[in-house]
């Protein structure tokens, strides 16, 4: 008993403790900032007087209390290097602008997707937050929950400084409601050590591609390594050969929902993918593997190829990293325009913001060329602003931009071009097909379905 | 054991005692729990996207359509879920209780050290979930350099990827679970033998007989609160089961290994399909409370009247 | 005759031999249990190895290798950057009060329901077990609902009272069917001797129910305190995060370094881990045995 009633008043303890702490409200209350004005006092050796008049001014020490009303700035960045910038860039503004800072908050990555939706109803509902270009972004904008922003865009300029595509990405109906940020390119990227050994040169053809596929099994390296546990990676393979098969238009009117999922010219882009399987382009049990799982074969010299976005020169093994380069999905038709995959992140300010000046404020800052200069150099991403100093990109950049200059058309990626819902059943159809794809029409039949229940409501 | 019959002049007086009792964690209950439960069996009738003011009324629209979604050549998400849940089901009310019940008794002894091992039993379900997907996908399952597939390949020939073939995968992920379900079973059947009369043992002992027998006749009978616990905790959370399928597979590859729980989030929160989400839950729900109701009003007919 | 020192050294031999297999018995049970307790932990153990090493290092060279070098720095980084400094105390003052508050009011309710018949027992018994069918996240967003609508949004009491509320079921079923077994004779005896029903219920009851809620504390502890996606849906403000949110972040988008989440995730376990330790202490029952048998 006597040690129960020990416990017991510990615990009784440790609760009043915490709900006196509890109950101090938590709500973000206005910060008061107390700013000395010092100005001279008589009498006092504060500060070396070097003119001999000494101000007669009555004034002592003054308290200046002034009124700061913080930006509630909600992120999804968690990842390492992207979150040190992040941070760097709200310390910057909090500097230059002390009576609206920025109240940061880091959430995880997936968790954001679920917490968006509480944030944007949610009362007080935070004032600027990160989140993705394309069709995500636009589902919160037709349900009128995103602020327009088009003012902001007229103030700083962005109208001309932005390219157009960035700027038709953010609208809807002629207003921005979007600060699109930075983006990053996909490519297959390789072990140039690899292919010096081997002899080969970046295939720039698709049967160049298969031949180059042949050369490296023949040596007992595997050819492509991915990852599919988490499906996105198979996706990428679908948005190319489509682009690059059918052309970049009917991949957007596809994703749009305009064309049907039973279209001849669908099932060709798996009959094309089927080939990749035939000469054992890809790793074995993909499906075993996250997208970084399979980083190992690449990282260990075990495989030569990634199809993925920049983002894979942040995670490649240090030891490796000079050793990795890019060339252009090959080519299948060359009379089809070309297409290519350039997420866009941004962000954007929910209708409710209550500090919605605030926010417009600091959104004019990380749209600016000084913010963006800084993601440039500290991240290796590639800015939105035209402004920013080419000289900046060292040569991968700078082959990425020419890369996505090049092209005649660029879309989100799959996920993000299509509806949430689209997404999820055309993955998880893609996933089939690579396990048994003698069963793609029932998978595609399955697809078309899906797509006319989720589009026919859009109508 | 007759206890609370009302003493004889209040018979006739109805007993606000156990009310008085309630009314506290009730009122609780009742507000924070029963009332969005309610709301999201309502909502299951409904196209509610999760975030738009209003939500249109559709009747069994969303039943229909998960319903109508078995049978077909590449299973459906659901399709899978039903067996998946099942195979949980089966595997959960056998193999943690078994063990954690073995453990239990063995570490009831008097055992030197025996809070060092239950802490070690009891570690997988304090580790978070991403390190214990990491270690089971990556380290366990992985194909290449994995902790299985090494030791398979020491008398199989091209050992199977696990989490990478459709009809393993649940069951890697099964494995995994009761790994860490083991510990949890133990603690309550932990508390059950401490709560179990050391008289009744001893009678027994006297009366000769052997441990087997002790157990089967004696202990175990007196644990029977326990077992039903146990019982009915596994049933649910192996209906429930989300947390180790999600951080391991998603449900994949292509709903190989989805379970109701995790389709009922992917329609919630992935594809804003708040209402079908809710009718996957209520499908869930309503298999759970079959089986937990047929199981306690048995165990409660043979419960003790007062 | 041979009686009295024959059963002498009979017993004697039987002592021995009872002892001697007694030892053997021990090693044999010992050594059973710490190769079942080792190979059971084998899947932490790697996560300890991993936790000291690189993620390259991991890449390059595969799980279950030696580590190429050892680090240690993987701990300091998910202390900061997790900001395990900044968001333990929320850990505690969204547990504390949660698990306290689960325990008192589920005690109440089970008690109610073990040992009186009233109308309603039965449904009210069912409705407790039925609250805990239902997968914890399609209640997020109506209990967001709710929160909002009560003005809590933001508030540790958004996220106290929900964790309370929602293990009230599982608690309030275990505890119930462990306070049937108390026998009633010891509840009449204190009737007769005047005690009123509050009374036995905290001065009789609960003690003898002490195994069943150190074991129920240890588990709420366990779910509560690893909790993190209420608190995400609930909490806005970074300032009031829980631990667990603070180190999921440490989850990158595309990149994950796992070593550094290794390390995060063995730093939370630690306070769990010396609850565990304390409440294992409590699972004896002093009223009932004469003497103790554990530890």
């Amino acid at each position: 008993m006597k040690n129960n009633s020990k416990v017991v008043i510990v615990l009784l303890a440790i609760v009043a403790l915490s709900l006196i702490a509890a109950c101090v409200p938590a709500q973000p209350a206005p910060v008061t900032v107390v700013e000395t004005v010092v100005v001279e006092k008589e009498g006092e050796t504060i500060t070396v007087v070097e003119t001999v008049e000494v101000e007669k001014i009555v004034e002592v020490e003054k308290e200046v209390f002034k009124e700061v009303s913080p930006v509630a700035y909600n992120s999804m960045h968690g990842d390492p290097e992207p979150r040190r910038v992040d941070e760097m860039l709200v310390q910057m503004f909090n500097e230059q602008n002390p009576d609206t800072p920025v109240d940061q908050s880091t959430i995880n990555h997936e968790d954001f997707k679920q917490a968006i939706r509480a944030y944007l109803v949610a009362d007080p509902a935070p004032d600027v937050m990160t989140w993705f270009a394309g069709n995500r972004a636009r589902f919160f904008i037709d349900k009128g929950l995103i602020l327009d922003i088009s003012d902001v865009w007229e103030e700083q300029g962005w109208n001309e400084d932005y390219p157009k595509g960035f700027r038709a990405m953010s609208s809807v109906d002629g207003k921005q409601y979007f600060l699109p940020s930075s983006w990053y390119w996909w490519a297959i990227f390789y072990r140039k050590s690899i292919f010096e050994e081997q002899g080969i040169t970046p295939p720039e053809t698709w049967d160049e591609l298969l031949t180059t596929c042949d050369t490296l099994n023949e040596q007992g390296i595997i050819p492509i390594t991915i990852g599919t546990k988490f499906r996105w990676t198979a996706a990428a393979w679908f948005d190319y050969i489509n682009m690059r098969l059918n052309g970049p238009e009917f991949h957007l009117n596809l994703m749009l929902g305009k064309e049907s999922y039973e279209d001849p010219r669908v099932k060709a882009v798996f009959e094309k993918w089927t080939e990749l399987f035939e000469h054992n382009c890809f790793i074995e049990d993909a499906a075993a593997y996250s997208w970084q799982d399979a980083l190992d074969p690449l990282n260990r010299g075990e495989a030569a190829m990634y199809l993925m976005g920049q983002f894979i020169t942040d995670s490649v093994a240090e030891e490796v990293q000079d050793d990795i380069d890019f060339f252009r999905f090959p080519i299948i038709d060359p009379d089809q325009p070309i297409g290519e995959d350039a997420p866009t992140d941004g962000y954007f300010m929910s209708a409710n913001a209550k500090n919605a000046e605030g926010g417009k404020k600091f959104l004019a800052f990380m749209g600016s060329k000084e913010a963006q200069t800084i993601m440039v150099e500290e991240l290796g991403r590639l800015p939105v602003h035209s402004g920013v100093d080419p000289g900046l990109f060292n040569p991968m950049q700078q082959k990425g931009i020419e890369l996505i200059q090049g092209a005649d058309l660029v879309v989100q990626f799959y996920d993000r071009d299509t509806t949430p819902e689209m997404a999820d059943a055309g993955m998880n159809g893609m996933m089939a097909f690579w396990d048994d794809p003698e069963a793609i029409d029932d998978i595609l039949a399955d697809l078309e379905a899906v797509r006319q229940e989720v589009f026919a409501e859009e109508e | 054991m007759a206890v609370t019959s009302p003493t004889v002049h209040q018979k006739q007086k109805m007993n606000w005692t156990p009310y008085l009792f309630l009314i506290g964690p009730l009122a609780l209950y009742l507000v924070w729990i029963i009332g969005p439960m309610l709301y999201t069996f309502y909502l299951s009738l409904t196209d509610w996207d999760g975030i738009s003011p209003e939500a249109k009324y559709v009747g069994l629209e969303n039943f229909e359509a998960l319903f109508s979604s078995l049978g077909r050549r590449v299973p459906s998400a659901f399709e899978y879920s039903l067996s998946n849940n099942l195979k949980w089901l089966l595997t959960f009310i056998t193999v943690p209780v078994g063990i954690g019940l073995g453990l239990a008794m063995v570490l009831n002894q008097d055992v030197k050290g025996d809070r060092f091992f239950k802490m070690g039993i009891f570690l997988p379900q304090v580790l978070s979930l991403p390190v214990i997907a990491l270690i089971w996908s990556y380290g366990v399952y992985s194909p290449r350099g994995g902790l299985l597939v090494s030791l398979l390949n020491m008398g199989i020939d091209d050992p199977p990827a696990m989490l990478a073939e459709k009809h393993l995968v649940i069951w890697a992920i099964i494995l995994a679970a009761a790994w860490r379900q083991v510990g949890y079973i133990m603690i309550l059947y932990v508390a059950g033998l401490k709560n179990v009369d050391p008289t009744l043992l001893d009678a027994s002992l006297v009366d000769g007989a052997n441990a087997w027998e002790r157990f089967r006749h004696v202990i175990f009978p007196l644990l029977a609160p326990v077992t039903t616990i146990v019982v009915v905790i596994s049933i649910i959370d192996s209906l429930r089961s989300f947390d180790m399928v999600w951080v391991m597979t998603k449900g994949g590859p292509a709903n190989a290994s989805s379970v109701l729980a995790v389709l009922m989030y992917i329609q919630a929160f992935n594809n804003y399909k708040m209402g079908l989400g809710a009718a996957t839950a209520v499908i869930l729900f309503a298999i759970s409370l079959v089986f937990i109701i047929a199981y306690l009003s048995r165990v409660m007919k043979d419960e003790l009247e007062y | 005759m041979a009686t009295q020192t024959e059963t002498l050294s009979g017993v004697t031999t039987a002592a021995v031999n009872r002892k001697k297999s007694n030892l053997l018995g021990r090693i044999a049970l010992y050594s059973f249990l710490i190769i079942f307790t080792l190979s059971y932990m084998t899947p932490v153990f790697s996560a300890l190895l991993t936790s000291v090493r690189t993620q390259d290092d991991i890449s390059l060279n595969g799980f279950f290798s030696a580590p190429r070098e050892i680090v240690l720095q993987n701990y300091a980084q998910a202390w900061s950057q997790g900001g395990v400094n900044k968001y333990l105390l929320n850990s505690f003052i969204i547990t504390i009060p949660a698990l306290i508050g689960t325990i008192f009011l589920s005690s109440l309710s089970a008690y109610a329901l073990a040992r009186y018949r009233f109308r309603g027992n039965r449904p009210i018994y069912f409705m407790y077990v039925a609250g805990t069918m239902l997968p914890f996240q399609i209640l997020l967003l109506p209990v967001f609902l709710l929160t909002n609508k009560l003005g809590l949004y933001n508030t540790y009491w958004s996220v106290i009272l929900i964790h309370t509320a929602f293990q009230l079921g599982f608690c309030t079923f275990v505890l119930r069917n462990f306070m049937r077994t108390i026998p009633g004779e010891i509840m009449d005896a204190a009737r007769i001797d005047g005690a009123n029903e509050f009374g036995i219920y905290w001065r009789i009851v609960m003690p003898l129910t002490v195994p069943a809620i150190a074991a129920v504390a240890t588990l709420e502890f366990t779910w509560i305190f690893n909790d993190y996606l209420w608190a995400i849906i609930l909490l806005q403000n970074d300032a009031l995060k829980p631990v667990t949110a603070g180190l999921s972040t440490l989850q990158g988008q595309f990149v994950t370094n796992w070593p550094l989440i290794v390390a995060g995730a063995l730093i939370a376990t630690v306070p769990t881990l010396i609850v565990f330790f304390a409440l294992l202490k409590n699972f004896d029952r002093h009223q009932f045995s004469g003497h103790d048998d554990g530890f």
